[in-house]
């Protein structure tokens, strides 16, 4: 009797296979619920990735073109909600360069102050997150409470833990509180305390290092072409620091190391992310020496500034102020510019455009980890499942920002 | 099988499965607190039972009373001459510690909540850590006081101690019970309440099978993995064998059951009777039925896996599958090395060989270190929880379980935790064994210079026995739990190679190590006596470490917290000035 697969050719005889197409977010634990990735998988292999953004998608920039000036204050809050203050700073600045206005030294150091205690901020969140996304949940505890520590700073001068909506246009909100130099001054060694000890945790343990040490490689010039900027480029070996390369605000006077990775891998990240903490703490102990304890904060001019409130209730020039800045807006000289500061993630940059009125006419963001979650693609691709969680974590996806 | 044989076994069934619930719960509780605790809040707590305060009271009055009597009882009607002595000794000590217990707890609720009258005060003037001290003194001082009484004496002088732990109870009972406020009173038990709140929401919760999925299978995968995780306990022996005398010389039968041997033979054999050993089944396959029920749990994570339609659960299945096996092969290998000493693959020997030699960790330090990362692997928590992890599958391979099946995937997981810990203690960290406890009482001894002895009362030794069990399986709970706090997880690559490629190598390379070690030493006297007095040191010195531990324990307890905080921000400076933050309003 003949065999009964005798006139089947070979490859009839294998399964019909095809690969797995995986769902990965927005509802996903490790996708914070603003990205999709659609995966197509080989056993847990990556074959292919589809990153897909627009998620918190709100339409900033039109929004932006419907208030004043003051009014964009609130909304750059909630582009990066992890560290908020240096987009009111980034924010501020853009419009001061439009105006052609320098605000005062003291404010000049508060802002840099604010700024960098939200950079320290941001790192803590996205390392922290990171170590409790792959298992790790105490290292993301120390992490919160160290956030704490700043954040209870952030309430006392701003009165507002995480949207502070602290910017102005030449100036502050406030000045800074009698008190400000002190919390800083005793903050800090506690918060390098938790931030050793996080490191203690971690740095030590094969299993976190053998997650990250390789994986999510990415090259100096990948990074380039990509627009990388802040510390996913230096983790590739790239000293670009706005604070360095342009500085603005008074980042001139301030001494501080650019810490740079070698490999660019999800490691270098992770740890120039740590190293920068170190060096916002270095640049903080130089603000709180050199920032005059007394004088203006806001520049001296009543056509951006709202005028102190006793004078508002009390002379008819300050009424009239008050009511053409609140009402018709800061009128902003016709023209556009380009400014850019460092954020957390990298360049933040603001594309504004003017057309005289005290409303702006375009705003256009130029979101630091956009670049970024633009080369997730190519970072996950060949890799696992697994991969994914600490790469997008040290890529600092936020979704606010991301989705213009 | 007589009816007697039934009753005892359910009792120990009752025993072992009631422990390993309870754990379980109290386990979550601790899992979920541990977090709460790193953030400073007080964590899962909120459950409460309200009662009215006669019912409290009742609660307050009826433990003491019950022990009161029995105390009471023994005072009037006397106590047998064999263990007249203990007795004694005893309901002293007894009375020293419920005196200063009840003192300790008394001194923290006054200071918390204000005095009430004089003794209140005197109480409060106090601090707990003198209280401690003095305690402790007294314990000697009784010790030194029975072991100095002539044994004509003794009678009168256990009616005496019992009497007065009897007064003892009676007074912490009615005291306690007068402190009860009026009105409804809210019980939380300093928050376990929470499990059996969770327990109780699951069960009512919707129980949501997926549309395309198998609904047969689906509903078995989670009994399937509760299942195997409880009767793997089945063989674990959790105290001393206990003896009962033979009164009317018909076998073992009810009339047996309340007379259980004074003291063991010199062989610490039963002499004459019926011996049960405190283990529901005594097979003769011993640690392979554990594996084989072990290597079951995988089924039901697999089912899960595939009856859900998911493929997130999918891939946690597979996982699942793939990492349970690996690690079950390791986790066996690794076990021949000591089952090469102990000589024997059932339960009861190797917990014996343990407590007459020394703890397995000493003698086979490597085995354990592998036994434990496969143990790890075998519970599914970090940080080998591939199989749920839940940043990477979402849950895996119960993301579509909700409910009490859900519940069940999760009371299996914390068992299991239990149950590791249990395997643990008694292959590695001698069971019930106790150092330089015998079955007939404590005797300290190096080799052949025996330094003290001191005879006990049979039931004492298995009582403390059994205590020593638990409280070990608890400690080894605790750390797990803190492991699965403090470890990142692996990727599942890296787990497998771990398990192929380091794991298993070490564990046939000890294995052969070991086996070579036995055969070179096996009958020579002489080495065998240096390893034997080697065992004794070890011993001495786990004697030492617990009872540093034991002390560290209680003085860190009464030890002032000292609490730095720092307040910047205005809202919480009024915030402490109005008092401390004050709690939400609860719930009804």
């Amino acid at each position: 009797m003949e065999p009964l697969d005798e006139e089947l050719e070979e490859s009839a005889l294998e399964l019909p296979s095809e690969p797995m197409q995986l769902n990965m977010g927005p509802a996903h634990p490790a996708m914070h619920g603003t990205v999709r990735i659609v995966l197509e998988l080989s056993g847990e292999t990556i074959t292919k990735a589809d990153v897909q953004i627009g998620y918190l998608h709100r339409g900033f920039e039109k929004m932006c073109e419907r208030g004043t000036w003051t009014q964009c204050f609130p909304y750059v809050d909630r582009l990066n909600y992890v560290s908020p203050m240096l987009n009111n700073v980034g924010f501020a600045l853009a419009v001061e360069k439009m105006l052609g206005v320098t605000v005062p030294e003291r404010c000049q150091y508060y802002r840099v102050a604010l700024g960098e205690l939200a950079r320290i901020c941001d790192h803590l969140v996205c390392n922290g997150a990171m170590a409790m996304e792959l298992g790790a949940f105490t290292p993301f505890l120390y992490c919160a409470r160290a956030r704490e520590i700043i954040w209870d700073i952030f309430e006392e001068e701003t009165g507002a833990r995480v949207t502070h909506s602290f910017g102005r246009v030449g100036g502050m909100a406030r000045p800074p509180t009698a008190m400000f130099k002190d919390m800083v001054r005793s903050g800090l060694p506690r918060l390098l305390f938790m931030v050793g000890e996080t490191e203690k945790l971690l740095l030590k343990n094969r299993i976190f290092l053998d997650r990250l040490e390789g994986v999510g490689r990415v090259s100096k010039e990948t990074a380039f072409a990509l627009g990388w900027t802040g510390p996913t480029l230096r983790s590739t070996g790239a000293a670009y620091d706005v604070r360095r390369a342009h500085p603005y605000l008074v980042y001139d006077r301030m001494e501080f190391d650019v810490p740079v990775g070698s490999a660019g891998d999800n490691y270098d990240r992770f740890m120039c992310r740590q190293e920068e903490i170190r060096q916002s703490v270095r640049i903080l102990e130089q603000v709180l020496d050199q920032m005059p304890d007394s004088g203006p904060v806001n520049i001296d001019d009543p056509r951006i500034v709202l005028p102190p409130k006793e004078e508002v209730y009390t002379t008819i020039e300050g009424t009239i102020q008050h009511f053409k800045i609140v009402m018709e807006g800061v009128k902003v000289p016709a023209g556009e510019c380009y400014s850019y500061t460092e954020a957390g993630n990298g360049e933040l940059g603001f594309y504004l455009v003017s057309d005289g009125s005290g409303t702006p006419y375009r705003v256009r963001i130029r979101p630091p980890c956009f670049a970024a979650v633009a080369g997730l693609q190519q970072l996950i691709e060949g890799a696992m499942i697994p991969d994914v969680i600490p790469t997008f974590g040290s890529m600092n996806m936020i979704g606010g920002e991301c989705d213009h | 099988m007589s009816l007697v044989v039934v009753v005892v076994a359910l009792v120990k069934i009752i025993i072992m499965v009631g422990f390993l619930l309870n754990m379980a719960a109290i386990a979550t509780w601790a899992d979920r607190r541990q977090g709460a605790m790193v953030q400073d809040r007080v964590g899962p707590n909120r459950a409460v039972v309200t009662l009215p305060s006669i019912v409290v009271q009742a609660l307050f009055v009826l433990p003491p009373g019950i022990f009161a009597t029995f105390a009471g009882f023994a005072a009037v009607k006397g106590v047998p001459a064999a263990g007249v002595a203990e007795s004694t000794l005893l309901a002293l000590q007894a009375s020293v510690f419920v005196t200063w217990f009840s003192l300790m707890v008394l001194c923290f609720v006054v200071r918390r909540k204000g005095a009430a009258n004089g003794l209140d005060e005197l109480v409060a003037s106090w601090t707990p850590r003198s209280i401690l001290v003095t305690g402790l003194a007294f314990h000697v001082v009784a010790f030194v006081v029975v072991s100095g009484m002539p044994a004509a004496q003794m009678p009168m002088a256990s009616r005496v101690a019992n009497g007065l732990l009897a007064l003892i109870f009676a007074c912490v009972g009615i005291y306690s019970a007068a402190k009860v406020p009026e009105g409804k009173v809210g019980i939380r038990l300093a928050g376990t309440l929470h499990a059996i709140a969770d327990t109780i929401k699951m069960i009512w919760k919707e129980d949501f099978v997926p549309p395309k999925g198998d609904k047969i299978l689906h509903s078995l995968a989670p009994i399937l993995s509760v299942f195997p995780v409880l009767v793997t306990c089945a063989v674990i022996p959790f105290g001393r064998t206990l003896c009962f005398r033979d009164l009317n010389n018909n076998g073992f039968d009810f009339a047996d059951i309340g007379s259980v041997m004074p003291a063991m033979g010199s062989t610490f054999q039963c002499p004459k009777g019926t011996a049960v050993p405190l283990q529901i089944a005594d097979l003769n396959v011993g640690i392979l039925y554990i594996f084989a029920m072990a290597g079951t749990g995988v089924i039901g994570a697999a089912i899960a896996g595939w009856a859900s339609d998911n493929k997130w659960s999918l891939l946690g299945g597979l996982r699942a599958a793939s990492q349970m096996v690996s690690y079950e092969v390791a986790m066996g290998i690794s076990l021949i090395s000591l089952l090469l000493i102990y000589g024997s693959v059932r339960l009861g020997p190797m917990v014996e060989w343990q407590s007459t030699h020394t703890w397995g960790i000493f003698v086979q330090p490597g085995a354990f270190v592998l036994f434990l990362v496969a143990l790890l692997a075998e519970t599914k928590r970090v940080p080998f929880d591939q199989p749920e992890g839940e940043s990477e599958i979402v849950a895996g391979y119960f993301v579509e379980y909700s409910g009490m099946k859900w519940g069940m995937f999760m009371t299996g997981e914390y068992v299991e935790v239990i149950t590791s810990s249990i395997l643990l203690v008694t292959l590695f960290f001698g069971g019930y064994a106790l150092p330089f406890l015998d079955p007939d009482g404590i005797r300290v001894a190096f080799g052949d210079n025996v330094l003290f002895t001191y005879k006990m009362n049979h039931v004492a030794v298995v009582v403390i026995s059994a205590i020593a069990f638990f409280t070990k399986v608890i400690v080894m709970a605790w750390a797990q739990v803190f492991i699965r706090w403090t470890l990142p997880r692996f990727r599942y690559d890296q787990l497998m190679k771990l398990g192929w490629t380091r794991l298993l190598p070490l564990a046939l390379g000890n294995m052969l190590v070991t086996a070579i070690v036995v055969l070179a030493v096996n009958g020579h006297a002489d080495i065998e006596g240096a390893l034997a007095l080697v065992a004794d040191v070890t011993q001495a010195l786990i004697a030492l470490g617990m009872l540093a531990a034991v002390l560290a324990f209680f003085f860190g307890i009464v030890e002032p917290v000292k609490r730095q905080k720092v307040l910047l921000s205005t809202a919480q400076k009024f915030a402490a000035a109005a008092g401390g933050v004050r709690m939400a309003p609860r719930q009804a």
